[in-house]
Order: C-alpha cells, then sequence, then structure tokens
C-alpha cells in the first residue's frame, strides 16, 4: 500500500494518545506558531487575502461560525443552537445561542450576526429577528448551513479603522500584519475557557525556517511542506497530516478555441507521469488525481483516471497539424512548483509537445494550487470550478449522480487538468496535549494544553 | 442511501447544559475519547439490499439484459464478509433484471463495482464496459457500514447527551423537577434515598434527603424508578418498594411495601409489576394491552402508537423483544440491549426508540430507532458512555430519557439526560 495521509494521521494520532494518558488538562502556557503565510488582514470575510488551511485555523481561533462541520461531516450548533429551513430551502432561520458575547464584552445579537453575513455574502438577503437571523437565498439553498461552517462565513464584528472583532476562543492582544499575531484566551468564552493562556504566530516564515525553530524550541507548532513531510517523521518528528485538502492543477488561461486545441490539451494531460512525481518529488505524499475533488469528499475520483498514457497522448498528438508551444507559470515562491512544472514539461515533450516553464504574469496555463473550500462537495466543487473560470455547476440535490456528471461536466470543458491531491502537514513539538484535528484540518485549539516539558 | 432532502431540514432548540458535579466531566469525557478512539466498528450482518437493488438496476438500465463479468473491489477497508454479501446480493438482483454474471470472455459487457466512501456515506461506483470502448458510470450511496446495521434508511436525527449528575452511590432514576432554559430543580434516587438539589448561586445546592425505608434487603442490580406527580411531588418506585412524598415543607416521603404496578411508559396508562427480589419485571402488566395481559419476564418496555392502537415493545431476560399490538404477541431478535425506551419528538416519524447495546467488553451505547413497520430503522449514530449502562427511563414529559451508566474509569454513576435533535 502506497504511504499516504492515512498512515500518517494514524500514526500521529498514536502518539498523540499516549502523549495525553498521564495526566488531566492543565491550564496556562503560551503556545507558538510559526507560519508561511503573512495575511495583512484577519477579516474572516476578506477575500482578497489568500485561502490557506493555515488561515482558516488562525481565524477559528477568533471567530466563531453560526455551526461547525464534525469529523463525520455533521453539522453541530455553535453560535446557531438550531435552525430550519422553509419548504424549497430558500428561506433559513438561525436560532442563536444565548449568553454569547463578542470579545469587547458586548452581547452577541441577531442584529450584529446579519451585519457580520453580509459583508461575505452581498447577494444574500439576511435580516434579524429577536432571537435569531433569517438567510434568504434566491435559489434554492439546500446546503447554506453547510456553507455557514466556513471560516469565511465567521462571525466578525467590524468597527472603525479596519479593527474585527469575534467571539472565538481567544482575541487578538496585539496584531502586526503580515508579521506576527498574539492572541490570549478569552475568559468569557461561551464554550469553556481554553486551556492555553495566549497564542504567539510569527508569521511569513520560511518551512525551512519554521523547522529549525521548533528544533530550538522556539515553536511549538510547524508547518510541514508536503514533500518534507517523509523527512520530518524520518527525523523523529511529530507530525500530523490533514486528509488531502489541496489540488494541485493545470489551470488553463482561457477555454479551448479548437478541437484541435482540445485534442492537445487532452495530450498533455495523458503525458504526466504523476505516479513517478508523487515518487521523487513528492516523497510519496499526496495522491496522483484525475479528479477535481478527493476521494474522501467524493467516494468516486478514483474513477477519473490519473494514469500516464503515453501512447494514446503521442496518438492524440499525431492528430494535430499544428501544436502551438505553450507557457506553463507557477508560483516563483513556490519550490515544489517549480520542480513539478519542469517535469510535466519534460513529460510533454515526450508526447511531442512543447511546454516552457515561465514565471511571467500571463501564461497559457499555470500550476495552480486550489484548497478544498469546504469537505461538503456541492460547496466545494462550484469553488473549484469558479477557480478555473469554468461556470457554476447547477447542483440542486444531494444525488451522487448529479454531482458526478457535474464534475464530469467542469473536466470535459478542459479548463483545468488535475495532478495530485495534497495533505496539509504540521509538526508539533512534544510538549503539546491533546492535539486534534479534522479530516479537512481544523485544529481544535481550545481543547490542547501544554504539557510541563519543553523540547 | 441518502435520503432525499427534506423540505425542513432543521434541528430542535438543545437544552443547555447542566454544571455537572465537581471531578465529573473531564475524567469521564477524557475516558469517552480514548474509547471513542479504539472502538472497532462494530458488524451486526447490515442489510444491503436497497443499495445492491438500486446498483443493479441502474447497471441494467445501462446495459440490458444480457450476459456480464461482474468484478466487485474494495475500496473502503470492507471486511471480506460484506464484501463477498455485497457480490452475492449484487449478482442476485442483476439476475432477476435478466443479467447473468459468466466469465469475461463470454460477456457482452464487464462491470467493476468498487465499493468506495466519503465523508458521510459509502459510495458504490460501476464502471461499465460495452464493446469497443463504450463506458458508462453509474453509482449510488448507502449508509456507511458501521452505521448501517439494519435495513432501510437512517433518519438523520442526533442524539445529545445532556450531564445531569454524578455521583458514587448508585443512581437509580434522575427526575428534573423544575427547568427554564435549563433544568434547576432535581430528585435523585439512589438505593437509600431521594436527594433534592436546586442550582442556586451558579451551582448545584442539596436541598433536603429524604431517606427510603424498606425492610427487605434490596436486590443485586437493583433498579428503581422516580415520576413526578401533579399533587404531590413524586413518587418513587423500587423492589417491593413504593414511596410517595408528601405536599407539605418540608417534604417528607412515606414509603410502604407495596408490589403495585410500576409505570411503564409517561404517555400510557400502563403498569407492569416488578419482581421484588429481583431485577425485572414479571411480565404480567396491568390494565392490560388489548387481550394481552402478560407477556415474558422483561427488563424493559416502550411503546409506539400507530394509528389505531399502540404498539408496545418489551425486552425480555432472554435477549428477545416481543412485539405486543393488542391482539398478537411477536418475538424477535434486534441485537439490542436490556434496557430500551420511547421518546415522543417533533423528528421523523414523530417517536424514536432508544435502545442500548454494548459496545465492547465495558462500555455501553445508545441509538434511536425508528419503528416503520415491524423492523426497526437506525435513525441516529451511536452515543457512548464511559461504562454500562444502568438505567434508562423516559422522563415524564416523553420526549427525553434518562440514563445512568457507570464510569468503568472512576467507578461513579453518571445520570445524563438524552435529547433527540432534528440534525442533518
Amino acid at each position: 500500500m502506497l504511504f499516504g495521509w492515512r498512515s500518517l494521521v494514524v500514526s500521529s494520532l498514536l502518539f498523540g494518545m499516549v502523549a495525553t494518558a498521564e495526566t488531566r488538562p492543565q491550564y496556562g502556557g503560551t503556545l507558538h506558531v510559526a507560519t508561511r503565510i503573512a495575511p495583512a488582514s484577519f477579516d474572516p470575510a476578506d477575500n482578497s487575502q489568500p485561502d490557506s488551511v493555515a488561515r482558516r485555523n488562525l481565524s477559528r481561533l477568533m471567530f466563531d461560525t453560526l455551526v461547525v462541520m464534525d469529523h463525520r461531516g455533521h453539522l453541530q450548533p455553535a453560535l446557531a443552537t438550531s435552525w430550519q429551513a422553509a419548504p424549497g430551502s430558500q428561506r433559513w432561520q438561525f436560532w442563536l445561542r444565548r449568553g454569547v458575547k463578542f470579545h469587547d464584552g458586548l452581547p452577541l445579537t441577531p442584529e450584529a450576526v446579519a451585519a457580520s453575513l453580509r459583508v461575505p455574502n452581498p447577494g444574500w438577503n439576511v435580516s434579524a429577528g429577536v432571537d435569531s437571523v433569517v438567510i434568504e437565498r434566491e435559489a434554492a439553498a439546500p446546503d447554506l448551513p453547510a456553507e455557514l461552517a466556513r471560516a469565511r462565513n465567521g462571525i466578525a464584528k467590524r468597527g472603525a479603522g479596519g479593527s474585527v472583532i469575534g467571539t472565538g476562543p481567544f482575541h487578538a492582544s496585539d496584531w502586526q500584519p503580515g508579521k506576527k499575531l498574539s492572541l490570549s484566551a478569552y475568559e468569557e468564552y461561551w464554550g469553556g475557557r481554553a486551556f492555553l493562556d495566549a497564542i504567539e504566530v510569527e508569521m511569513g516564515r520560511s518551512n525551512r525556517d519554521q523547522l529549525i525553530a521548533l528544533e530550538l524550541g522556539k515553536t511549538d507548532i510547524a508547518e510541514v511542506a508536503t514533500e518534507q513531510a517523509q523527512r520530518t517523521i524520518g527525523n523523529g518528528r511529530r507530525v500530523v497530516t490533514s486528509a488531502p485538502v489541496e489540488l494541485m492543477a493545470l489551470v488553463f488561461s482561457r477555454d479551448k478555441q479548437s478541437s484541435e486545441e482540445g485534442k492537445q490539451r487532452d495530450a498533455l494531460a495523458l503525458s504526466i507521469d504523476r505516479a513517478s512525481i508523487r515518487s521523487v518529488v513528492l516523497q510519496g505524499v499526496g495522491e496522483p488525481s484525475g479528479a477535481l475533488l478527493p476521494n474522501w469528499v467524493t467516494g468516486y475520483a478514483f474513477v477519473f483516471s490519473s494514469d500516464q498514457n503515453l501512447g494514446r497522448a503521442r496518438q492524440e498528438r499525431s492528430e494535430i497539424q499544428h501544436a502551438p508551444a505553450w507557457t506553463l507559470g507557477y508560483d516563483a515562491g513556490d519550490p515544489l512548483a517549480r520542480v513539478i512544472a519542469e517535469r510535466i514539461a519534460l513529460n510533454a515533450r515526450d508526447a511531442g509537445i512543447t511546454v516552457q516553464t515561465t514565471m511571467s504574469a500571463n501564461p497559457d496555463l499555470r500550476l495552480t494550487r486550489l484548497v478544498l473550500s469546504s469537505p461538503n462537495p456541492r460547496i466545494a466543487l462550484p469553488a473549484v470550478a469558479a477557480a478555473a473560470g469554468v461556470g457554476a455547476p447547477n447542483l440542486n440535490s444531494n444525488s451522487i449522480d448529479e454531482l458526478y456528471q457535474a464534475e464530469n461536466a467542469i473536466l470535459q470543458t478542459q479548463r483545468l487538468v488535475p495532478l495530485f491531491q495534497l495533505p496539509a502537514g504540521f509538526a508539533l513539538s512534544s510538549a503539546l496535549q491533546d492535539w486534534s484535528e479534522d479530516r479537512d484540518g481544523t485544529w481544535h485549539m481550545d481543547d490542547v494544553w501544554l504539557g510541563s516539558t519543553r523540547p | 442511501m441518502i435520503s432525499p432532502r427534506q423540505p425542513a431540514v432543521y434541528n430542535s432548540p438543545i437544552a443547555e447544559m447542566l454544571i455537572p458535579s465537581p471531578g465529573f466531566s473531564s475524567r469521564a469525557s477524557s475516558l469517552l475519547l480514548v474509547l471513542c478512539f479504539w472502538l472497532t466498528p462494530l458488524s451486526y450482518g447490515a442489510d444491503w439490499s436497497t443499495p445492491e437493488q438500486e446498483l443493479a438496476r441502474k447497471i441494467a438500465a445501462v446495459t440490458g439484459p444480457g450476459t456480464v463479468a461482474l468484478e466487485v473491489v474494495d475500496r473502503a477497508s470492507l471486511n471480506k464478509k460484506d464484501v463477498d454479501d455485497i457480490s452475492r446480493g449484487l449478482r442476485v438482483h442483476l439476475e432477476t433484471l435478466g443479467l447473468r454474471a459468466v466469465k469475461p470472455e463470454q460477456a457482452a459487457a464487464t462491470v467493476q463495482v468498487s465499493l468506495s466512501e466519503n465523508l458521510q456515506s459509502s459510495v458504490w461506483v460501476a464502471e461499465i464496459h460495452q464493446g469497443a470502448g463504450e463506458f458508462s458510470v453509474v453509482m449510488v450511496t448507502a449508509p456507511r457500514l458501521d452505521e448501517a446495521t439494519f435495513a432501510g434508511e437512517p433518519a438523520p436525527l442526533n442524539i445529545r447527551k445532556i450531564p445531569l449528575w454524578s455521583q458514587e452511590e448508585r443512581i437509580l432514576d434522575v427526575a428534573v423537577l423544575e427547568e427554564g432554559s435549563s433544568p434547576s430543580h432535581l430528585a435523585v434516587l439512589d438505593p437509600d434515598k431521594v436527594a433534592l438539589y436546586r442550582f442556586t448561586d451558579g451551582r448545584w445546592q442539596r436541598e433536603q434527603v429524604m431517606e427510603v425505608i424498606h425492610s427487605r434487603p434490596w436486590p443485586r442490580d437493583m433498579r428503581g424508578r422516580l415520576v413526578p406527580r401533579q399533587d404531590h411531588l413524586l413518587d418513587a418506585y423500587l423492589p417491593g418498594v413504593i414511596c410517595q412524598s408528601s405536599n407539605s415543607t418540608p417534604i417528607s416521603l412515606a414509603c410502604r411495601a407495596s408490589d403495585d404496578p410500576w409505570p411503564l411508559s409517561s404517555s400510557f396508562t400502563l403498569g407492569g409489576f416488578f419482581a421484588p427480589t429481583r431485577n425485572y419485571f414479571t411480565g404480567v402488566f396491568s390494565p392490560g394491552i388489548g387481550k394481552l395481559s402478560s407477556t415474558g419476564k422483561f427488563f424493559s418496555a416502550a411503546p409506539i402508537p400507530r394509528q389505531n392502537y399502540t404498539l408496545w415493545m418489551f425486552a425480555t431476560v432472554d435477549g428477545q423483544i416481543h412485539l405486543l399490538d393488542g391482539i398478537t404477541d411477536q418475538t424477535t431478535r434486534w441485537n439490542w440491549g436490556s434496557d430500551l425506551t420511547s421518546v415522543k419528538t417533533l423528528c421523523g416519524s414523530g417517536w424514536q426508540i432508544l435502545a442500548t447495546r454494548p459496545s465492547d467488553n465495558v462500555t455501553d451505547s445508545v441509538r434511536a430507532y425508528e419503528l416503520p413497520d415491524r423492523e426497526p430503522v437506525l435513525a441516529s449514530q451511536a452515543v457512548d458512555f464511559a461504562g454500562g449502562v444502568t438505567a434508562l427511563w423516559t422522563e415524564a414529559k416523553g420526549s427525553t430519557a434518562i440514563v445512568v451508566s457507570r464510569n468503568a474509569e472512576t467507578g461513579n454513576y453518571d445520570a445524563f439526560r438524552l435529547a433527540i435533535t432534528c440534525g442533518q
């Protein structure tokens, strides 16, 4: 069996079990987190900031959502204790938990919730009731509660000068945009005060710097690059990984203009040797994928083949009279992307297609990472479509067939070529106790506590 | 199968959690976490016939009648027996649709069925190859194996476990006597007393203790029940003893030896005679269910109202379930534990059965079931307890239940309220 995220998670959990068996949780201490991301804002609705698992997790420390999704994908109450849809699922009512306060001590009100939700969702009609909020959509929205579980819908009170506060287990005590975030436990948190006193987040740190900081005992949580996960475990570090939460794909800058271009795109997709790239470049982590969404989300991803078929690729190429050279762009700050882009260019050449890697702003196609927007496939698929510049699929029912057909239709546009489904990995210090995360990489930091020993 | 989306998807308002007694929650919850992690999903011979039938129908719609080569591939780490059962079931259903399974070289079509899963469901995918390059995909969803214990589709219900009380002495029952947004006045019955507690100044304070007077030794695995009353505070039913509180202040408790029947339901007038030196009911009840006035010795009973009658279920001491509809006494086995009760809710059909089942050697769980006909349909995931369940009674209002379990780690008895919410 291939070494994938499942075995990584299990080994990590076993470690965690052993670590937590010795004592009851202890209050106090400051947790140190290092991350690559360097956001200028932590407003959950700020779409100008790149999405990432790390950003969502930091957001959830400060901002609660109305509902949360548990590890089985079931919705659970959070700031809303109950909810109900009117027939047709266009109108939803969410009853709010009583006694919740924002970090400034003022109560959470339906008006504040409604105002918060209008910002990331300008197309929604959100109104405040006595003890509830009502959301009305133009079309049926059976997955609205799952949509509200996303970090971007965290409830925030926005003040003058861009200040933003939430109701989460931690509140910001110091914020240096893009550099440092200091969080303190919110004593009046409705879910119970967190065990930790404070969290210090150092931002804009490279993966290498993060691991050095972990080694030196200067941080407790460091991000682990996909290709470094195996080596980090091999070095005796405690590593936890999510299920695959990031799609690495080639995204074309425009629709295909002719059937010949379609054949050329097909030939390129068939030429890519994902298995070798996974084995050599990704060091065995991640899953080669021909699907847009990972199998743990849909259950059918394996139907979309990701196998290299050089014979068919050459056949397709031979049917094209003129195959223009393509430029393949990638993120210059992503060393993994550069190596994979070069491998793809080599694979393409074997099929008779010229692909030149470039860092220019307007390539023909771009190697892109797309973060899974939700474990709910009916939310995640339209997000992938939007990122690829494809029209949103029409998903009106809970039917698995409909979902499959919609995903297939997006792939048939040939706007993007899925490559890999990648997990998010984190190395943890041995002082960290009762660590747990969901399959989509969501941390449960309010349950975490620090043991007495640091490395 | 994922059931078709209901026009209204909601859950009920959730009662605020009580502040438990000292030392209650953290140890119990940490043990629960440990136990939940190590529990192996139980397999009780799940009934896959509905998804088998549906997938067979979809395959036949693509291929038409004829011959197929069928291969079933496990992509969800199922056990071999389940894979074999599903494979066999598919072949049977395909055959009824005119599709005969043959070797690949004799087949007009090859069908590879992958038994996969996603976060919430099992996903069965059939990849169908016909002729030159003709390729189709059909799929169905089914409950995941750890949720698919019985036939039918589980209704999307959740059981909320709300801690009420914890103590070293065996808790026989807990009655919530007053509550606003959360319980504020409790009665706790143990073998020696009824203790009244009131939530004031942010903590539970003992208000009064009333001794249970009895002349005979209590039986082992003792049981008891509290029943709040309109004209006085409560009655306590214990083996061979019935106690009645006064309606004066301070409240007193008058106990007498009695073999009078214990109430079996808060919604229906049926009493069961409890064996005073044992831990079960004798099997005789009053005033009777239609023409029937007895069944086997039973541990617990639960009613489910039908349009023209009430169906009673009895968990008898021999492990069977007796279904009494007033005319017949039908017996069956459902892999349930000794304790069952029913609650009236706003979810699903309006009535659910809560039944215990062992999770492993030391812990029990409770699940909710619907009973659309005479076969139970799993309606919720299991709620696990950190030890064995020692009591399960419907509360007086009929919509919630009290469950008591003995924590295998602490040895304490923990009482919870179980409330069903109409979740996702």
